[in-house]
């Protein structure tokens, strides 16, 4: 029998640059060693420059991101703004403790911009909530071993915005081609303070 | 935080292969499985060049959380006189468990100096990584615990060979290949700094149109610029490597020795 | 006079001892030819249960010894031969261990071996097997058959059963007795005559793009298309297959090489210049 984190395959990381982040996923979704679906992505946006990426269990992965969708839109409702990425990533700890004997086998990556002071912000989760700042970068899924090899020797402090697309695209792709449960496929957000560009990359299909 | 996180759902410690086999706790008797290996962690690291081979390792050897030594080598020459190893030009590296590692040197070692006794020749590279295979396959049965990498020159071109083994003896020719312990997060990294995979022309054309760039040799500074980065970085995020970074750059004029400290936390 | 003093007298390092039966196996191995079947064993009596224990990583995935597996390969006959067609990838774990494996061994100028399994199991076994075949020709002044040759494989492997060798394979080769001859043999001892086989985690996707396709009366280069498809299809939806395609051509005369190309490039024209794999998506919505 094998993990809940690993029967569905993914990967996500986070990237801090100058004045913005970046935040990329794979777009496979597996049942052990078939490929169900190469149109699965696994990040998410909660607020123009707010995004959480999911791994792990695939229908976990979608519960929650509809569960944080609700919470924050309840936010927004009663707090008449958007959510700031901080305090995303409490509601995301909090929410995740509340199922301490029976987490959600996920494991969450927020990035994002801070709305007021622009400053860029990136953190990572167990599946229970403990929050894991960071800032250089964050990984998670199957692939996550192999992302912290390629992400230690690319990255680099202060990336400008297309520097640090290249630098997690490259970090992302080599690392899932050497994992088997990740990969056909990615998507890449490099946030800015005012500007979100998402793009599509032309990943392996084996 | 690093024991909670991400795996505090699996029993075995996320890190390495556990030590002993599950013990058991239902208060039957206790059966003592034979287990004769330990995981002494470290990695190793290979890549050929036009003209040469370095094999590179990194000098910690672990049991557990513990740090056994800081300066064990994984790096052997094989076949060389005496004990500065004279006139060799093959390097054998092994990661897994030393005591298993240490057994297979000797044994390859004493057969490429029988085949020097009984042929008057130095053996080949190839016919050393193939003797090497054989080696490992004769404990099909009762493996030896170790991932291997074998490195000298190819006679016949003069470029750099290199083959990487699996424990029982599956073996292949490449550029280049990470082992050991952290191999998952360096392998990556030198398919996209070495083989160049992922990497693209930077044409002004669409993306479904750009062509792949294609991997030349490197030369000599470029690849030990590479093997530093790849274990500065393995030692920032993997417990079992670090301490110094031992490596042999084999030439045709024989096997030359670089030690390069790394961090010892 | 001479040699009765080296018949009874033994040289000094033998009455040290620390060189007991153990070392003397050993030393004898060292010396001896390489491709033996004498194999150590463990000091237990179970010896295949704990083998199984050490590195079956199917049962247990924290097994200490991880073997190199997942494949996918075919092979068919058609009129113009027989094509045999691998993908290049081994797998330990969910870890891509090589995309570079060259799955199809070159036994002699006239026969294929394909490789799934255990990666080791089947390399030692059929460059095993290519001796015995140089050995009949050297002995019997012909060729060895692909059924006598398959047979010494199957034979050999039945006689470890049970001990815990992986190994699917299929030997392919024409000669002037049989013409174009496919044997499938497994590590069960199975030995299978037959037109078409697929083995391996990816075979089902294979079989599912050549039982469609295939007829006995197609053309060479409809063949080489048929087996490279195919390939491409179980690297696509199997995790476990990959990396490149390695083409086998195998005529009378003997076998040809059609390369060893990359999946990357040759998924995207099928996709981009045929419209196949419509399934994945290539432009941002």
């Amino acid at each position: 029998m094998s993990s809940p984190f690993s029967i569905n395959g993914g990967a996500c990381v986070a990237m801090r640059g100058k004045n913005c982040v970046a935040i990329a996923c794979d777009l496979r979704l597996g049942l052990q060693s078939l490929t169900v679906s190469n149109n699965f992505p696994k990040i998410f946006q909660y607020s123009p420059t707010a995004f959480l990426g999911l791994t792990g269990l695939a229908t976990d992965v979608s519960t929650v991101s509809e569960l944080f969708r609700y919470k924050v839109n309840m936010y927004r409702l009663r707090e008449e703004r958007d959510i700031a990425p901080k305090t995303f990533a409490q509601l995301v700890s909090s929410s995740l403790y509340e199922r301490r004997f029976g987490p959600w086998f996920v494991s969450p990556v927020v990035a994002g911009i801070d709305g007021k002071s622009g400053a860029p912000f990136i953190c990572g989760f167990d599946s229970i909530g403990c929050i894991d700042y960071a800032a250089d970068f964050i990984v998670s899924g199957t692939a996550s071993d192999q992302l912290f090899g390629t992400c230690e020797g690319l990255w680099e402090p202060d990336l400008e915005p297309d520097d640090l697309f290249e630098t997690i695209s490259q970090a992302l792709l080599n690392a899932v081609d050497r994992d088997a449960l990740s990969g056909w496929g990615a998507h890449v957000y490099i946030i800015e303070k005012d500007k979100v560009t998402k793009r599509l990359l032309k990943g392996r299909q084996d | 935080m690093a024991a909670l996180s991400h795996h505090h759902l699996s029993s075995t410690a996320p890190f390495a292969f556990q030590q002993a086999p599950p013990q058991n706790h239902s208060g039957e008797p206790t059966q003592h499985a034979f287990y004769p290996y330990t995981d002494n962690g470290g990695s190793t690291l290979g890549i050929s060049g036009k003209t040469f081979t370095v094999i590179a390792g990194d000098t910690r050897s672990t049991s557990g959380y513990n740090i056994n030594t800081r300066y064990a080598p994984k790096l052997y020459p094989i076949g060389g006189q005496g004990p500065t190893h004279k006139g060799s030009k093959i390097v054998l590296s092994v990661v897994g468990f030393a005591a298993d590692g240490r057994a297979l040197q000797e044994r390859l070692d004493t057969v490429v100096k029988m085949y020097r006794y009984q042929h008057g020749c130095e053996i080949s590279v190839k016919a050393c990584a193939q003797r090497l295979s054989h080696i490992l396959y004769n404990k099909r049965f009762f493996p030896y615990y170790v991932q291997a990498i074998l490195g000298g020159i190819d006679e016949e071109t003069g470029e750099g060979a290199l083959y990487s083994y699996d424990p029982v003896g599956s073996y292949e020719r490449e550029y280049c290949r990470a082992a050991g312990a952290a191999a998952s997060l360096i392998m990556p990294f030198l398919d996209n700094q070495v083989n160049l995979k992922n990497q693209y022309e930077p044409a002004a054309v669409s993306g479904f149109d750009k062509k792949q760039l294609v991997p030349q040799p490197l030369e000599r500074p470029q690849v030990e610029e590479l093997v530093r980065d790849a274990f500065t970085s393995a030692v920032e995020r993997h417990i079992e490597v670090g301490d110094g970074l031992q490596m042999m750059f084999i030439t045709k004029e024989g096997i030359e020795e670089v030690y390069f400290p790394l961090k010892k936390d | 006079m001479n040699a009765l003093v080296s018949r009874y007298s033994q040289p000094a390092y033998q009455h040290e001892g620390h060189s007991d039966n153990d070392t003397q196996k050993q030393l004898a191995l060292d010396v001896a030819p390489s491709l033996s079947l004498n194999f150590a064993l463990p000091p237990i009596a179970s010896t295949a249960s704990w083998l199984r224990a050490m590195t079956d990583d199917h049962a247990n995935p924290n097994v200490p010894i991880k073997l190199a597996h997942g494949t996918t390969t075919l092979a068919f006959r058609f009129k113009g031969g027989i094509i045999v067609a691998t993908d290049s990838r081994a797998t330990a774990g969910n870890w891509i261990a090589s995309q570079t494996v060259k799955k199809v061994i070159e036994i002699n100028s006239c026969l294929l071996g394909t490789m799934a399994g255990g990666a080791a199991d089947c390399q030692y076994w059929l460059a095993y097997l290519g001796m015995q075949c140089r050995l009949h020709e050297l002995r019997h002044k012909r060729r060895i058959s692909v059924a006598a040759a398959s047979k010494i494989l199957a034979n050999l492997v039945y006689s470890y059963k049970g001990m815990g060798l992986s190994m699917g394979t299929m030997c392919a080769g024409v000669t002037p007795m049989e013409g174009p001859a496919l044997y499938y043999v497994d590590n069960d001892g199975t030995r299978l005559a037959g037109n078409l086989f697929c083995v391996g985690s990816g075979q089902t996707f294979a079989y599912g793009v050549l039982d469609a396709e295939y007829k006995y009366d197609m053309e060479e280069d409809e063949a080489l298309e048929l087996g490279r498809r195919s390939i491409l299809a179980a690297t696509h939806r199997d995790a476990y297959s990959g990396g490149f395609v390695n083409l086998y051509h195998i005529k009378e005369e003997g076998w040809v090489r059609h390369g060893f190309n990359d999946t990357n490039p040759l998924f995207w024209k099928y996709k981009l210049e045929k419209g196949e794999f419509s399934n994945v998506t290539s432009q941002l919505v």
